[in-house]
């Protein structure tokens, strides 16, 4: 284990999508690997597909679960909206990856709101935050590896290739195969290969 | 990453895992012996009753959902005079519920260890208000305890119970919605033989009418033992094993509960190490000896404390008294309303300190607030094929949007949001049928001979489990005062905003079956004007019944029963059964968006290239409604349930 004084991953998306079950695989994978961790869930109210952030930490530094505003090193975020959401988390230089589908809230259905283009929302995150902006189909490539489900896991295995992360690839494929059910393994395993190999591509 | 029930059963002494505050208090509760627990669900105390209802079994102790915070909080409270360990649960505004037998059953006692646990939801991310719980706590002079992470969760909760048997006295164990919804890293204590070995075991009630019947011969006997035992227990309080003074330095920082961890934090992010520390896990009574070994030495003292200025009263009214003359920063630099955090904390800590922050936070908010605007609102919504939805649906059509429409506490508080827009209050649980009563009076006399066509009609909406938390005494007052209201019961048979526990109308306990009690005999038996019990899914029978019941001079009640669309969904994916699907025909789809602008499944979308309503695949549960909302008969089913 590499010796880290403080990590913090900031997971968003909309209610629904598998928020919690990724911080708490993360939250794992740290604790195993030794971290002093924190997790922490929205949980209620909140959750009926509304706009949804979780925030895992690990490290010696870390004592309260929240990632304070302006201390995120990445933000994985399920849904691109809801990324620009919580920008404020991101640290100068940090990393807002990115699952590239919207969900439009009913809001934008009604008329009421308007959903910001992917270049808009490019466009803030890169020149207004100076931060890293990488978006791809995550959903897709779950959809390839065998279910829409594995989604998440897609999403971590990408998260695992940027650069300084510190928990290891292996650690975490060591939780997924004990908290998913069995027949899911598999599946699973290829989703999660696959968020690497896609992310080694985009940060080519 | 095991099952929690695995977990929290586990009994490896000393080995570490990942868990969640709600369930360390769970484990702690049973590494104390608990033998009885009974609780009504609550955001964000919900876990711990669930965790407990599902280990209830294989620990040998006794679980219940009971039907309000006061009847949970009886159950536990009677267990505890008979000398078993025993809990309750609750979130902040449930021990308003249950607070005229918390007041009064202070000065009694108790026999076994009896903790409450209360959740406080600071910032109100489900709640109807803020209140501090510690307040509650000095008020009915009631010891207050609070963690500062996930181990001193499970940790303190011992100690609750040990602190209560040995001063006789109850003890409230305060989280707050972080506390409670935190995972953090935790060392498993030992199980006591009898959790291990599910032995369930039985309490012995000695009779004490001087201690147990409250009458004010009695009763004026239990104040001063109430004020003599918080005296005693301010003093054992000097020497808890989570209050703790660490660092040295010529300026304090007081920090209660999970603040301790939020001021760790801002200390490390400002780099400074020079400040003497006092954590304080007990904020009421504050222990004055403590506080006074703390305060030797230094120049002044910040007092980090998340909403009321609990410890801050006490410890100023203290010092004055003292003649003691150092500066107490508190809340003229820490904010009072809404949760600390660490970004609060390293604010006060740089003002009390007159340093700069590590990071400008004003240009933060302001470049944030700068792309506000691009952000579309995306607040909770009620699920797709919720019958909650429909149920408004059918009140809107039926009412033509006219009446008015008293809610209450629970999902279908979603309602007041476009396109439904069909709760105009909630108050507290079991208050819309109070606040319709009162409508009905002030706006129409309680009955007279003009149609509801003339008047302003009343259409109150509660959920099944709210309707026996509170809604009963409600009803039968309407009823007896002959009122002039409808009350839609919109019955999903499970009270699911907290997470599917079940109540009277589902029937079920965690140990079994228990007996079912209908809504609607219920208010037949109370004498309702009408009575009727609709399916939401058919949305035109719906419609018609509550016209009908409109017509109604007197209370009449709809029992709207469907069972909750989250519930239904999660039982068909474990068994592995397919839903129906629905899609738009985008020949038949003529762009005029009823569908959106009245009934506002989050599964339909609005396609802007096409001028088109779209289903969502991943998102459609497969009711039927908008097959039967649409006035062109553009949703068709694709695929059967299979
Ligand atoms: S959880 Fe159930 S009751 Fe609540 S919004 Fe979803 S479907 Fe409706
Ligand atoms: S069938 Fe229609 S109303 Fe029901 S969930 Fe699917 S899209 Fe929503």
């Amino acid at each position: 284990m590499v010796a880290v004084k403080e990590y913090n991953i900031v997971i968003t998306g909309v209610g629904g999508q598998g928020i919690l079950t990724a911080a708490n695989l993360l939250g794992w994978a740290a604790l195993n690997e030794g971290y002093k961790v924190r997790v922490g869930e929205v949980h209620g109210m909140s959750q009926r597909f509304g706009s949804v952030i979780s925030y895992v930490r690990f490290g010696e530094n870390v004592y309260g679960s929240m990632v304070p505003e302006g201390k995120a090193d990445v933000i994985l975020s399920f849904e691109p909206v809801e990324a620009l959401r919580y920008i404020n988390y991101l640290k100068e230089g940090g990393l807002v990856f990115t699952n590239s589908r919207p969900i439009q809230p009913v809001q934008v259905a009604m008329g009421l709101a308007n959903y910001p283009s992917h270049e808009q929302i490019k466009d803030i995150v890169e020149n207004k935050f100076n931060a890293k902006y990488i978006s791809f189909d995550a959903e897709s490539i779950a959809k390839d590896a065998g279910n829409i489900i594995a989604t998440n896991v897609v999403l971590i295995g990408a998260l695992t290739q940027t650069p300084d992360f510190p928990l290891s690839p292996e650690s975490i494929r060591e939780v997924i195969k004990v908290s998913v059910p069995k027949k899911a393994v598999d599946l699973n395993m290829k989703a999660f290969d696959m968020g690497i190999k896609t992310a080694q591509e985009l940060l080519k | 990453m095991a099952k929690v029930t695995d977990m929290v059963l586990l009994n490896k002494p000393g080995e570490k895992i990942l868990l969640l505050g709600n369930h360390a208090i769970a484990r702690g509760a049973l590494e104390a012996n608990i033998a009885i627990f009974a609780a009504y669900p609550g955001t964000p105390s919900s876990e711990l009753t669930d965790t407990m209802a599902a280990v209830a079994k294989d620990a040998g102790v006794y679980m219940e959902y009971s039907t309000n915070e006061k009847v949970a909080f009886e159950t536990a409270l009677s267990a505890a005079w008979s000398g078993l360990r025993s809990m309750t649960a609750m979130k902040h505004v449930g021990l308003n519920v249950a607070a005229d037998t918390f007041m009064s059953a202070v000065g009694m006692g108790v026999e076994g260890g009896f903790v409450v646990m209360v959740a406080d939801d600071p910032s109100m991310w489900s709640s109807q208000n803020e209140q501090d719980t510690r307040v509650f706590g000095k008020f009915a002079n009631v010891p207050v305890l609070e963690p500062c992470s996930v181990q001193e969760a499970k940790d303190l909760t011992k100690y609750a119970f040990e602190i209560s048997e040995k001063f006789k006295h109850m003890v409230i164990l305060r989280t707050t919605t972080r506390s409670s919804h935190m995972r953090g890293d935790v060392v498993l204590g030992e199980l006591p033989d009898e959790i291990v070995n599910k032995v369930r075991r039985h309490g012995n009630f000695e009779k004490d009418p001087t201690r147990f019947v409250d009458i004010p011969a009695h009763s004026r006997n239990f104040h001063p033992k109430i004020l003599e035992n918080i005296e005693k227990i301010r003093e054992e309080f000097a020497n808890c094993p989570f209050n703790k003074i660490e660092g040295n330095g010529k300026v304090g920082i007081i920090a209660p509960g999970l603040s301790y961890a939020y001021v760790k934090e801002a200390l490390s992010w400002l780099n400074i190490d020079d400040v003497k520390i006092l954590k304080l896990a007990t904020p009421f009574p504050v222990p004055y000896k403590l506080v006074e070994e703390f305060l030797k030495g230094l120049e002044k003292v910040l007092i980090v404390e998340e909403l009321e200025p609990v410890v801050e009263e006490q410890i100023k009214m203290w010092a004055y008294d003292k003649g003691l003359n150092i500066p107490i920063y508190g809340k003229n630099i820490v904010p009072r309303i809404y949760e600390m955090d660490t970004k609060r904390a390293v604010i006060a800590i740089s003002k009390f300190l007159g340093i700069e922050t590590p990071i400008n936070f004003e240009e933060l908010d302001e470049k944030y607030k700068e792309i506000s605007s691009v952000l579309p609102p995306r607040p909770p919504s009620l699920c797709p094929a919720c019958p909650h939805r429909n149920s408004f649906f059918a009140i809107n059509k039926a009412t033509r949007k006219k009446a008015i429409f008293p809610s209450d506490i629970g999902c279908y508080t979603l309602g007041v949001l476009p396109p439904l827009n069909a709760v105009d209050t909630t108050v507290a649980m079991g208050g819309s049928i109070g606040v319709a009563h009162g409508l009905s009076v002030a706006l129409n006399g309680a009955t007279n001979e003009e149609t509801y066509e003339k008047k302003q009609v009343v259409v109150a909406t509660i959920g099944d489990s709210t309707f026996y938390h509170t809604g009963l005494p409600a009803i039968a007052n309407a009823i007896y005062n002959r009122s002039n209201i409808l009350v839609v019961v919109v019955d999903n048979e499970i009270t699911a905003m907290t997470g599917d526990q079940p109540n009277p109308g589902t029937g079920d306990t965690p140990h079994g079956v228990g007996k079912r009690i209908p809504i609607e005999d219920v208010v037949k038996a109370m004498g309702a004007d009408f009575v009727e019990v609709v399916n939401p899914y058919d949305i035109k029978k719906t419609t018609e019944v509550i016209k009908k019941a409109l017509e109604v001079e007197g209370v009449s009640v709809v029992v709207s029963r469907q069972v909750c669309a989250l519930y239904r969904v999660g039982k068909a994916k474990r068994n592995k059964e397919k839903l129906p699907l629905y899609k738009v025909n985008t020949d038949k789809c003529t762009g005029c968006k009823v569908c959106i602008s009245t009934f506002g499944c989050p599964a339909i979308f609005w396609d802007a290239e096409n001028n088109k309503a779209k289903i969502d695949p991943t998102m459609c549960w497969g009711c039927g409604s908008c097959a039967q909302v649409c006035p062109f008969g553009a949703f068709e089913l694709v695929k059967e349930a299979e």
